[in-house]
C-alpha cells in the first residue's frame, strides 16, 4: 500500500446560519440534544462561509485537521463522533479519470487529511485569520458541517441531508442547520439515541426574497463564555430555562414557522426580539451571570425598537447570539438603506476609514445609500424619529465594521481544483 | 378660624431600603398589591435619608407639598390614597405648651403643610420614592397621633409607593404581598432589626449614566403584560427563594444571603429583559462590577461580597464584615479610580472613616493600589476614570424616628412655609 500515492479529494462550501428561535440548552451533553427545537436563517456563502478540502490517499499514515491553516488535534470526542458516524455510512467510490477504486471496506484502513478554511470578508484592521474570525462571535466549529457534508461527497454517503445533520450535530448542535438553505428547523427530537434529532428546512432561500440582512461587528473587551459551558451553567443554573424550554419555545416554534411560510414579517420580528431577548435573559439568569451583549449592543436594540414603533409596523428585526454582534434583518432593500443610513449615523467609523472596508459582503448598499462618498458620513442627518436617548453621535469605534448579507443557500460542492485547500499531489495544505 | 394662627409641627428621618428579593410587578395598580413577597435591608439614614417635617394650622388654605425645596401637586392618586388613609385614622391631639388642641374630628377640615428633603441626589437613582413616601405616612401619623402600628401604617405607605413601605422598619423587613384584595394584609414585617447582623458593610458604586432610566412603575408594568418568564418567577422561584433567605438572615448564613441576593438581582434584570421592549438597568460597568465580585468570591471559595442592582446601573454591594469591605473598597477603586485633582473624600462618602482604614486617605493613594490578585484582567484595565461617579460606604441601620430638634425642621415655626 506504501507505493499508492494517489490523493483523492473533494472541496466543498457550506454556509453560517443565525438562529432565531434560540438553542441554549442540551438533554444530553454527549450526543449534542437540546431542551428544544431551534429555527434559523441560512446567510449567503458568498458573504460568510467555511470551506473545506477533505482527501483521502494510503499514504496518509494518521487523521490530521488544519483550521484556518493551524492543525489542530481530532482527539476531542465531537470531532471522533463525527468520523466515526459518517465512516460507519461510506460507499464505494470510483474515479475512473484518476484511477481511484475505493470499497466501502477500504475506508476504515484509510486515513483523511481535512482542512477547513472559514471565510469572511477581510475589514479595517482585521486579518483573516482564526483570531479575526473569532470576534464575529460565528462559533468556529460550524466548519463541522462544512466538512460532514464534504466527507459524505467524498465517501458517497447515500444520506440525505437530514441524515447528515444528525451527524454534524455531534460535533456542534447549530452546525446541523448549515446542512440546508434558506430558512431551517432542528427538531429537538425525543429519542433517546437523537436519530429524530435532525434539521429539516423550512423554506429555500428564494422564499424571502426582499430580506436583507446587515451585521453590526461590535467591538468587545471581553473575552465571552464560550456557548459549551455557557448553556450547560445555564442548565445547571438557571431557574427559568426549563419554563422556556418546555413552556415558551414550543408555541414560538410553531408561530414562527407560520410566520416564515406566510412571509409575515410583524410576526416574525415579535418572534425574532422576544426569543433573542428571553435567551439573553436566561444567560442573565445563570450562575454567575453570562453577558452576552453589551452597552453598543442595547444602544442598536435601542434604535431599532424606537424606529420599528414610530413606523407602526416593524421595519427590521434584530437578534444576538453569545455574543454582542448584532444580527439586524430588513424587511426589505429600501428599509435596509435607511437602516443603514441610521447605523452610520450613530456610529460612524473612525476618521480616514474606507467605506468599503467598514461596509463589507454586499457594499453596492453603500451605493444606494449615498454612502460611497468622501465625507459622506458627515453628511448624514440624524433619523427622525429617533430620539435622543440613543446618545450622542460620537462613538466611533464602538462598531468595528459592518457586514450586508441576506438568506442564502444551502453547501455545495466547489468542482475547481484552485479552491482546493489540500495540494492535490501531497494532500498537505496548500 | 382666621384669627387663629397657631403653627403644630412634627419632622421625622426615614431610611431607604434596597430589596435583596425583588419587587416586581402588580396584580393591582391601584392599591399597589405585588406579584410576590419581597424582602430588603434598610440602610443607615445617618448616610441616605428623607427628613419631612409635616404641619398643621388653621391658616392654611390647601394642602402643599415641597420636595427638595419646589412645590410639587398633590393631585396625583398616590399622595391622594396616602392623605385619605392617614386622615381617616387621626386621632385627638393635645399640646398644651403651644396651646394647641385638636378633637378627631377636626382634621377633616384642616390643611397640612408638607416638606421632604433627601440627603441623596435623585438622579442618583436611589429610589427617593421609597424613603418619601415612608416619611410622609411617618411624619403624618406622629403628628395626627395616629394609633397604628408600623406594619398597619406600612399599608398607607405602600399605597403611595410599593417599596416605601418597607422603610417603616430597620434592619431586614419583608413585605407580605397578601392574599386579600383590599390590600389590608399587604405590609411590610421586620424579619429583624438593625443590630441583627452588625458585620455587615454596605458600597453602593453610584455608577454613571448616559441614558434615561425607564421608570420602575411603568417598568413592571411592561414586564407583566409582555414577559412569558415572570409569572413563573413570581409563582415557583419566589416563595421558595423568601423562605430560604428568611432563614439565612435569621442564622446569620452570609453564604446563602450572598447566593440568593445575587441569584434574585439578577433574575429581576432577566425579567426586564425578557419585557417588550426589553429594559436595560444595568450597563457595562454593573457587569464589571458583577464580575470582580462572582471572580473574588470563587476564588476565595466562600462568598464574601453579595451584591444587588435595582432599576438602575448602582451596585449595592454588601461584604460580610469590616475587614473584607476595606479589600472590596481598594479592588474597586483600582479598577474605579476617581477622575485626576477629586478629593478622595468626595469619591468616596457615607461612612468614610473607611478611607484611613484602607489605605486610601492620602494625596495619590490610589496610584500606589495593587490589583487584587485574584482576578485576572479579564475585568479590564485600570484606566475607567469616571465610570463610577462616587462610592457611599453604609451599613444596616435604624427605622424611621422623630427629630425633635427644632432646627432640623423644613418649615418655619410661625409661618409653616419652606426655610
Amino acid at each position: 500500500m506504501a507505493a499508492e500515492k494517489w490523493v483523492y479529494m473533494v472541496t466543498a462550501q457550506t454556509p453560517t446560519n443565525i438562529a432565531v428561535i434560540k438553542y441554549w440548552g442540551k438533554r444530553d451533553e454527549v450526543r449534542i440534544l437540546p431542551v428544544n427545537d431551534s429555527i434559523s436563517v441560512t446567510l449567503d456563502p458568498d458573504h460568510l462561509c467555511t470551506v473545506t478540502t477533505v482527501a483521502v490517499s494510503p499514504s496518509f499514515d494518521r487523521d490530521r485537521m488544519w483550521l484556518n491553516g493551524k492543525e489542530i488535534s481530532l482527539s476531542g470526542s465531537r470531532y471522533q463522533n463525527c468520523l466515526r458516524e459518517i465512516r460507519g455510512r461510506a460507499g464505494d467510490v470510483e474515479d475512473k479519470e484518476k484511477g481511484v477504486k475505493i470499497e466501502k471496506k477500504d475506508w476504515e484502513k484509510l486515513h483523511l487529511h481535512i482542512a477547513s478554511h472559514n471565510n469572511f470578508p477581510t475589514a479595517a484592521g482585521l486579518a483573516s485569520s482564526a483570531a479575526g474570525f473569532a470576534c464575529l462571535g460565528i462559533v468556529l466549529c460550524l466548519s463541522v458541517s462544512s466538512w460532514v457534508f464534504s466527507l459524505a461527497k467524498l465517501m458517497n454517503v447515500d444520506e440525505d441531508a437530514s441524515h447528515l445533520s444528525a451527524i454534524a450535530r455531534q460535533g456542534s448542535g447549530s452546525a446541523c442547520r448549515s446542512l440546508f438553505g434558506g430558512f431551517v428547523k432542528w427538531e429537538m427530537g425525543s429519542k433517546e439515541d437523537g436519530s429524530d434529532s435532525v434539521a429539516v428546512q423550512l423554506a429555500d432561500e428564494k422564499h424571502w426574497n426582499d430580506l436583507v440582512i446587515i451585521i453590526a461587528v461590535v467591538s468587545s473587551r471581553q473575552k465571552e463564555t464560550s456557548s459549551t459551558s455557557g448553556m450547560r451553567e445555564s442548565v445547571e443554573t438557571s431557574l427559568l430555562l426549563q419554563h422556556r424550554a418546555k413552556e415558551v419555545v414550543p408555541k414560538r416554534t410553531l408561530q414562527m414557522e407560520e410566520a416564515i411560510k406566510n412571509r409575515d414579517f410583524a410576526s416574525f420580528t415579535q418572534l425574532s426580539c422576544a426569543d433573542s431577548n428571553q435567551f439573553h435573559a436566561v444567560c442573565l439568569d445563570t450562575s454567575p451571570p453570562i453577558f452576552y451583549m453589551n452597552d453598543t449592543s442595547h444602544r442598536i436594540i435601542s434604535l431599532v425598537e424606537k424606529w420599528n414603533r414610530s413606523e407602526g409596523t416593524p421595519q427590521v428585526a434584530y437578534t444576538f447570539d453569545a455574543g454582542p454582534n448584532a444580527v439586524l434583518i430588513a424587511r426589505n432593500r429600501k428599509v435596509a438603506v435607511q437602516l443603514l443610513q441610521g447605523l452610520l449615523y450613530y456610529f460612524p467609523p473612525k476618521s480616514e476609514t474606507d467605506m468599503k472596508s467598514y461596509v463589507v459582503g454586499d457594499n453596492s448598499i453603500l451605493k444606494e445609500a449615498g454612502l460611497d462618498g468622501a465625507n459622506s458620513v458627515e453628511n448624514l442627518q440624524p433619523p427622525p424619529e429617533i430620539k435622543d436617548n440613543i446618545g450622542s453621535q460620537d462613538q466611533k469605534g464602538e462598531v468595528s465594521y459592518f457586514i450586508c448579507t441576506k438568506p442564502g443557500r444551502g453547501p455545495v460542492v466547489l468542482p475547481d481544483q484552485t479552491q482546493a485547500l489540500l495540494d492535490p499531489e501531497t494532500g498537505l495544505p496548500k
